[in-house]
């Protein structure tokens, strides 16, 4: 049973100081008594020291022995001088000698020295334990363990290996430190590279801004002069079509009516252009009415007719149950279903167009133009709402066109708060949506909306209060609407006169003025707004502030707001809703146009 | 290399040996200890080796060397503060150090170095006298 507890190198003469401590304390833990723990330790120096005095060598500790005698063991390996080795061969035990390797036997209970080939000694000497100290296997373990661990044994060599590696570490640190720098300069070369090409794309965007504000401004300068020629060879093809200068001959009316054809075809194209200038450059403004979708569609219908030119398509326009009545530019909305049905019709050769106004998701309209014509491929879906492109086939090029009404349509829905789509392929016709944000129907009741509006009203009289603390605004609006049938204006000089009316009669409408002294228009129309027997009467506010999106968010539940200054009988009328139906329906009484409440006869 | 201090007291210098010697630290303190007697003239040497453990044959004879030296410069050493097993196995060794003083501890080593510096004066006056 030979395991070391500690094998220690013997090159310096610290190794001998670290030795001899080691063997001391090696001895203390075994279990010898202070006397022999000096007596081990001294004897271990005397023959470390002769190792060393023949150039170093190395020493170990182990237990020798059994179950019952075990021996502290130390052996000692180096390379004696020949002279010590000799004379400690010589000398008796007991005899102090010159190399003290005789001394050190004498302090110890077993000695003996050995030449191991090559020249080198082994010195073997041994201390008994004490009587009735034992060191089993983990008491040695132990020992070694505790040995190691204290300062000067392999703690020593630890501490150099980790010195060791901690100088590795450094140096690792170091390049890594470099490479961090020189990505860092490259990163900030990066970045000052980004930085410049950033501030040329800004510089780009800057240009391209430009350029696209210079093209809007010269379409719509181009636009604006293109008119006033156009309009002049519109006048005067009239006047030649209507004989004024004398009568045209067959062959010339043929020729002046091309002329006239040619001039409308361009006035299109010209106005086309003007509002796609105008849209893009944001100068187009909406001029939102509350108007009935048939009217719309009978102004259509109209204005279509010519287009029809063979008997094998059809023209069918239709409105869904439930339609409300929608409050947005009526002329617009106009434009765009012109367009999308005049081109259905032109690439329509046999079959039908098909007009649809239904009631869409969350307050929206839906307009859906379907034909069975040529249809698109899918391909050119995208490119159908492209500035100027076209299709090229065989019936395109037939049918001529500007390029822009698909664009301007778009463009137009999108301005309204809408989208168009289209849903097409070759050959099974193409099916286009305008989708238009709608729930405004003034005043009807949106769980049973009227499905027609009535031909003839009943001759009910209607009242219009009108709340204003200046009498020359009452007295415009009555003058206003003097020659108009079958209306009651009623006049209320400050908001307390309004509100004590408004016990008495349930008007047809309310025309507000907000700034009124005591009780003001806002407080007006909360008044209103409160009274469930009131809670439908439209209110329409006329004002001198401006009228900002602000100045809208604080007037909840107002059906219209309009300026003052722009206040006139068109403006009244506009604002009620009417502009479009006294336009089209000058016979109408007032009263049939005023139909913004649905009264069921 | 580190060296042992070493303390003038009056006449006496004092050298307390507090850590396990290496051998040439051991050397080195004789030739220093013998300069200083030279430079200072003085009259004893008191060295503590209370702090040592182990004293193998070459500590042993390195004090018995530096007892011998300072004899010879004229002043006295005396060890004190030898632990018991020190002395032990110091003898065991074969050493007896019969060269140098010894005194239990430091007070008693100093009370014998006065008395034979005081002696050897008192000798030498008589003599003159």
């Amino acid at each position: 049973m030979t395991r070391p507890l500690l094998a220690l190198s013997l090159d310096s003469e610290t190794d001998l100081v670290l030795v001899r401590q080691q063997a001391r304390r090696i001895a203390e833990l075994v279990g010898f008594d202070r006397q022999d723990q000096t007596r081990i330790a001294a004897a271990t120096s005397e023959l470390a020291r002769a190792a060393l005095g023949g150039g170093g060598g190395s020493v170990d500790f182990r237990i020798d022995g059994g179950e019952t005698d075990q021996a502290l063991a130390i052996a000692i390996r180096g390379r004696l001088r020949p002279e010590i080795a000799e004379a400690s061969a010589a000398e008796p035990a007991g005899r102090g000698g010159p190399s003290g390797i005789a001394a050190a036997r004498r302090l110890m209970d077993h000695y003996d020295l050995t030449a191991e080939p090559g020249g080198g000694h082994a010195i073997l000497v041994q201390k008994r334990l004490p009587r009735n100290r034992r060191v089993g296997a983990d008491r040695m373990r132990e020992i070694g363990e505790t040995v190691r661990r204290e300062p000067g044994g392999d703690a020593l060599e630890l501490l150099r290996e980790q010195n060791h590696e901690l100088v590795l570490s450094f140096a690792e640190l170091r390049s890594r430190q470099e490479e961090l720098q020189r990505l860092n300069r490259e990163l900030e070369d990066t970045n000052r590279g980004i930085v410049a090409l950033y501030s040329e794309l800004d510089q780009k965007a800057e240009q391209l801004r430009e350029a696209s504000e210079l093209k809007s401004r010269f379409l719509s300068y181009v636009s604006h002069e293109f008119r006033t020629p156009l309009n002049s060879i519109l006048g005067l093809t009239r006047i030649l079509l209507d004989r004024l200068d004398g009568d045209l001959s067959a062959e010339q009316e043929r020729q002046v009516v091309y002329i006239r054809q040619s001039a409308d075809s361009l006035t299109e194209l010209v106005n086309d252009l003007l509002d796609l200038a105008k849209v893009e450059a944001g100068r187009l403004e909406l001029k939102p009415t509350v108007f009935a979708v048939a009217d719309l569609f009978a102004a259509l219908r109209g204005a279509l007719k010519p287009l029809l030119t063979t008997s094998a398509v059809d023209l069918v326009l239709e409105i869904a149950p439930g339609m409300p009545r929608l409050r947005t530019d009526e002329g617009k909305v106009g434009q765009i279903l012109r367009n999308l049905i005049s081109n259905a019709l032109k690439f329509t050769e046999a079959g039908g167009v098909r007009v649809e106004a239904s009631v869409g998701p969350t307050g929206t309209v839906v307009f859906s133009v379907a034909d069975t014509g040529i249809g698109i491929a899918p391909e050119h879906l995208d490119k159908i709402f492209e500035e100027f492109s076209q299709v090229d086939g065989p019936l395109q090029r037939r049918q001529k066109g500007t390029g822009l009404g698909l664009p301007l349509s778009r463009k137009l829905a999108q301005l309204m708060g809408g989208s168009l789509d289209v849903e097409s392929a070759v050959g099974e016709g193409s099916l286009f949506r305008l989708t238009l944000p709608a729930a405004v129907a003034v005043g009807d009741d949106p769980i049973a909306p009227p499905k027609n509006r009535p031909p003839s009203a009943a001759a009910v009289r209607r009242r219009v209060l009108v709340v204003d603390d200046e009498p020359a605004f009452r007295y415009l609006v009555r003058q206003a609407l003097r020659d108009v049938a079958d209306i009651d204006i009623l006049e209320a000089a400050d908001g307390g006169a309004a509100v004590s009316a408004l016990a008495d009669v349930v008007p047809d409408l309310v025309l507000l003025d907000l700034e009124m002294p005591m009780l003001d228009g806002f407080g007006v129309l909360a008044a209103v707004r409160r009274d469930p027997r009131l809670r439908a009467v439209p209110v329409v506010v006329a004002t001198s502030h401006p009228i900002t999106a602000d100045l809208k968010a604080r007037l909840p539940g107002v059906d219209a707001l309009l300026p003052k200054s722009a206040l006139d009988r068109a403006a009244i009328l506009e604002a009620l809703g009417l502009a479009e139906a006294i336009g089209r329906r000058e016979t109408l009484g007032l009263a049939e146009a005023l139909g913004w409440t649905e009264t069921s006869p | 290399m580190d060296r042992i201090p070493i303390l003038k007291m009056g006449s006496a210098l004092l050298v307390t040996i507090q850590v396990d010697m290496q051998d040439r630290l051991a050397m080195a303190l004789e030739e220093d200890l013998t300069t200083r007697i030279a430079q200072t003239g003085a009259r004893g040497v008191l060295i503590d080796i209370s702090s040592l453990e182990i004293v193998d044959s070459f500590i042993g004879r390195m004090l018995d060397s530096i007892a011998a030296v300072s004899r010879l410069l004229d002043a006295r050493t005396v060890v004190v503060g030898m632990r018991p097993a020190v002395a032990i196995t110091l003898v065991e060794l074969g050493l007896t150090l019969t060269g140098v003083a010894t005194a239990l501890d430091v007070e008693r080593g100093m009370a014998l170095l006065g008395e034979r510096i005081a002696g050897a004066e008192g000798f030498d006056a008589g003599d003159i006298l």
